[in-house]
């Protein structure tokens, strides 16, 4: 066999094997609380069996209950702060790369460079100090570590794309800026950015579930699974399936979600490319800095 | 050589206004608190002795300005100010959490470098064969996963079920060298994501590397197999590794954070949290300070590194 269908076969496999592990954290997450019912009384902390089928929390709460509720807040908070970066990151990036002043460039992606700097978990940190955020304040900081590097990618992207001579061509013809960054370059660049989407989806998981388990963002007795991680690992003697369940969750979900996006999206030869640029990231800035030097 | 000098030039500027960056933005937090600070701080206690305490202690009735020119020559100083909830020095607050944490990042970046560069030239040298599917598939697989729910997990069964590791380092204080099985959970889990990425780097730099025209004419010369890939393909495939190396900080640190608090170790991590906590400013900002500018001077260190091992790559557009 070739190594062309090698990788393929081993691609399909891998996919096969992301939605296996992703199908059940994700279904519980998204239909669990439809489930789940009427919380039952509260009962003494960290039993095993007695009608509870997972025991039950350091509050003495149905732990199943709690997982059915649990995934749903750590799935639409990582939807919601990765659909957010982009929300910035798209216009930034777009108008950083299509823009013909040196100035607006600079002003839009050298701050952004000293963002990139600062490591997120401090940052969100920082901000818990000074905010202690609800669920939304969590996505809304999450989302906004993810600006820097999705600005960038964007940048690049969007840089390619406006080189090429069709948009030369749609600017000689006279169309608007609008048609031209929208219509053309932002199309050529929607593949790469489906390819990044993923990866940065599987890192805003990681960050919303650690700031979670960490206490930022979250109700101390939340039905979470992160934090039910959190606070009930003071009975893991005595019942560790409170524990146990809502981590081995938290790792299928992100294990799962990473085959699958790699899988799913790795046959595009220009989305490796970019993602494989993304991380080193001086060679990233001094090309980017060289090439608009090249431009003016 | 102009290009060099520019290039370090311009890469150490970048790395000044980062640190310049970092600290304005650690300082803007006080400016942040919504209303009046001190009461803000005083959270569930506000009485007025405490309240006026804090003002007294942060300077808060002296303009903005002039705080920052006060914090940040003290920060040149090494003076990092003083805690609120205990009005102790932050340094001594960084000095006590110091060790356990080098400890921590010093046996992990020591453990990282063989097995990472280890396990990503297996693959490369089995590339498309079962060493290789097993190593690029678990490798991509646990690269995700946070540090809490698998080290919850490893300590369920190592240390519960089965008995070989303690759970978790309370009772050794800081003296973790004298109990070294204590260290193996926190090192394992800290190594998860790092050795995943840089693996994962040297794999595809290697494979590349192997399939370049300066390999195919190597070969034509007869030179051996090991000493190709030794002493002519690894090093190409090394700058992007040492980047990502100094890039791991920043997943470091989140580790650090992390497993500080699931092992309970008392390092800087655990001052970091329960200054968090206690909405304790003054340490927070002093242990953001040292972080950041950690981050900024080792990422600068490993891009001019990186520079120096490939100065190509920099040009290539």
């Amino acid at each position: 066999m070739t190594k062309r269908g090698h990788m393929t076969k081993l691609r399909t496999a891998r996919f096969a094997l992301g939605v296996t592990i992703v199908i059940v954290p994700l279904v519980l997450a998204l239909l669990g609380p439809l489930f789940a019912g009427e919380p039952g009384p509260r009962t003494t902390s960290f039993t095993v069996g007695d009608g509870h089928w997972l025991g039950t929390d350091f509050v003495g709460r149905d732990v199943w209950q709690q997982v059915l509720h649990g995934g749903r807040p750590v799935v639409l908070t990582a939807l919601a702060a990765t659909a957010l970066s982009y929300l910035v990151a798209l216009p930034v990036g777009l108008v950083s790369a299509l823009t013909h002043r040196r100035w607006l460039e600079e002003l839009l992606m050298r701050p952004l460079d000293v963002l990139l700097a600062v490591p997120s978990l401090l940052l969100i940190l920082l901000a818990a100090t000074v905010f202690s955020p609800d669920p939304v304040g969590l996505a809304l900081l999450v989302a906004l570590v993810n600006v820097p590097d999705a600005a960038r990618l964007v940048r690049a992207a969007a840089t390619e794309a406006a080189a090429r001579p069709a948009v030369e061509a749609l600017r000689m013809q006279g169309e608007t800026w609008w048609r031209m960054a929208v219509d053309y370059v932002g199309r050529s660049m929607l593949r790469t950015l489906v390819a990044d989407a993923g990866t940065r989806l599987t890192g805003v998981l990681y960050l919303v579930a650690t700031a979670a388990f960490l206490g930022v963002g979250v109700a101390p007795d939340a039905a979470d699974w992160a934090v039910m991680v959190d606070r009930n690992r003071t009975g893991l003697f005595v019942q560790p399936w409170a524990v146990v369940a809502p981590a081995l969750l938290i790792v299928a979900l992100t294990m799962g979600t990473n085959l699958l996006f790699d899988a799913a999206l790795s046959d595009d030869r220009l989305s490796e490319r970019v993602r494989g640029e993304k991380l080193p990231d001086a060679t990233r800035t001094l090309r980017d800095g060289a090439r608009s030097e090249a431009r003016t | 050589m102009s290009g060099l000098r520019s290039f370090v030039a311009r890469r150490l500027l970048l790395g000044v206004a980062q640190t310049v960056a970092v600290v304005l933005l650690v300082f803007a937090l006080t400016e942040a608190l919504p209303g009046d600070a001190a009461v803000a701080l005083a959270g569930d206690q506000p009485d007025p002795a405490r309240i006026a305490a804090i003002r007294e202690a942060m300077h808060l009735d002296r303009p903005a300005y002039e705080r920052l020119a006060d914090w940040a020559t003290g920060l040149f100083h090494g003076d990092l100010g003083t805690s609120l909830t205990s009005g102790r020095p932050v340094g001594q607050y960084i000095a006590d959490g110091f060790g356990p944490t080098l400890l921590l990042a010093t046996l992990t970046v020591a453990l990282l470098v063989p097995i990472g560069f280890g396990l990503g030239v297996l693959a490369a040298r089995h590339e498309g064969r079962l060493a290789d599917r097993l190593i690029s598939s678990v490798t991509l697989a646990v690269y995700a996963v946070p540090e809490f729910a698998l080290g919850v997990l490893l300590v369920t069964v190592l240390a519960l079920r089965l008995g070989w590791l303690p759970p978790t380092a309370v009772g050794y204080g800081t003296d973790l060298l004298g109990h070294p099985a204590a260290l193996v959970l926190p090192v394992l889990v800290l190594l998860s994501r790092p050795v995943c990425s840089l693996s994962r780097l040297v794999r595809a730099g290697m494979i590349d590397a192997l399939a370049s025209p300066y390999v195919a004419q190597a070969r034509r010369y007869g030179i051996s197999g090991t000493r190709i890939r030794y002493a002519h393909a690894l090093p190409g495939a090394l700058a992007p590794a040492v980047q990502q190396l100094a890039r791991t900080v920043d997943w470091l640190l989140s580790g650090v954070i992390v497993v500080e608090a699931l092992y309970v170790i008392p390092g800087l991590g655990t001052v970091l949290l329960n200054a968090v906590a206690e909405r304790d400013v003054p340490v927070v900002q002093g242990l953001a300070v040292v972080f950041g500018v950690l981050t900024v001077v080792l990422n600068l260190g490993a891009d001019l590194v990186a520079h120096r091992l490939a100065p190509r790559a920099a040009v290539a557009a």
